[in-house]
């Protein structure tokens, strides 16, 4: 862990109102692209991602007891997703789950899962590994991932393919399906 | 007209879609009491939504900018600021209670 993020954790976690206050600003620096990371895996919207953060650091700020053993980043990101954003993270979605069919359980497994060893890795690395498991795929495979990741609707990848919108969905949900494999032969097994 | 029994590759795709274009509860109020219980079950959509999501992290999340972290900072001093004032207000409320009528 940096020295900058060691001596802000160490004065978030200070009895003192004032002195955790002072140290939100450093924290918050140090944090606060990795954890707005995090949540765009779930929430996949800058402005959403930063409101909800907004809530995460006041909690954090306000009940800082969950940091005090922290002695990794890594740690610190699992912790701090386990105990503050997810609270958070489910609470955007309680208030629509009247109107849905899922169960509040469902509902939380999918908008606010337990992060698995994947997601607890760095950008860098994760970048890194997908590269090589794109490269592993088929041409058309392949293709169908990086027009997804450009933006492009299934809609307009089956014109790419010139084939049915059905074709293009079944042949992206195979396609992750094997790129979870390769991730979970990758993880050994994981 | 919308398709209300969609089968599970194409509930992971929207939801898929749905994450990128940040529109998950319009994805999630789209889905009728079948498809619901479709994905609850299904232990293949659990498996692809990890990935899904880390396929839009590793695609988006770094194109999302913060244009300025002061701002950021200066936010969450204001809801700190506005926690303490409620925090006191609360205090001085139950002060108020305890105190006898004169």
């Amino acid at each position: 862990m940096n020295k900058r993020l060691r001596n802000a954790l160490k004065g978030l976690t200070d009895p003192d109102i004032e002195r955790r206050r002072r140290a939100m600003e450093p924290f918050e620096r140090a944090t606060f692209d990795d954890f707005k990371k995090v949540l765009y895996h779930h929430l996949g919207n800058e402005t959403e991602c930063e409101d909800l953060l907004e809530d995460v650091y006041a909690d954090i700020w306000e009940k800082p007891a969950r940091l005090r053993n922290v002695t990794s980043e890594k740690e610190l990101l699992r912790t701090v997703y386990l105990y503050y954003i997810r609270r958070r993270l489910r609470e955007v979605y309680r208030e629509m789950n009247r109107h849905l069919h899922f169960s509040q359980k469902d509902l939380k497994n999918l908008v606010a899962p337990d992060l698995g060893i994947l997601e607890m890795m760095s950008q860098s690395e994760l970048r890194h590994i997908l590269r090589r498991m794109l490269n592993r795929l088929k041409a058309r495979e392949r293709r169908a991932i990086e027009l997804w990741m450009q933006g492009f609707s299934s809609r307009a990848i089956a014109n790419e393919f010139r084939t049915t919108v059905g074709a293009v969905k079944m042949l992206e949900f195979r396609t992750i399906l094997k790129l979870r494999q390769m991730f979970r032969n990758y993880c050994g097994g994981g | 007209m919308r398709d209300t029994n969609r089968e599970i590759q194409e509930l992971l795709v929207d939801y898929a879609d749905a994450l990128r274009d940040g529109c998950i509860p319009t994805y999630l109020s789209s889905l009728t009491r079948e498809e619901a219980q479709r994905i609850a079950s299904s232990r293949e959509f659990s498996d692809a939504a990890e990935i899904v999501r880390i396929l839009n992290s590793v695609g988006f999340a770094d194109k999302a900018v913060t244009p300025n972290v002061s701002l950021f900072t200066s936010r969450v001093d204001a809801k700190i600021t506005s926690r303490l004032k409620k925090a006191k207000a609360l205090s001085k409320d139950k002060y108020a209670v305890r105190l006898p009528k004169t």
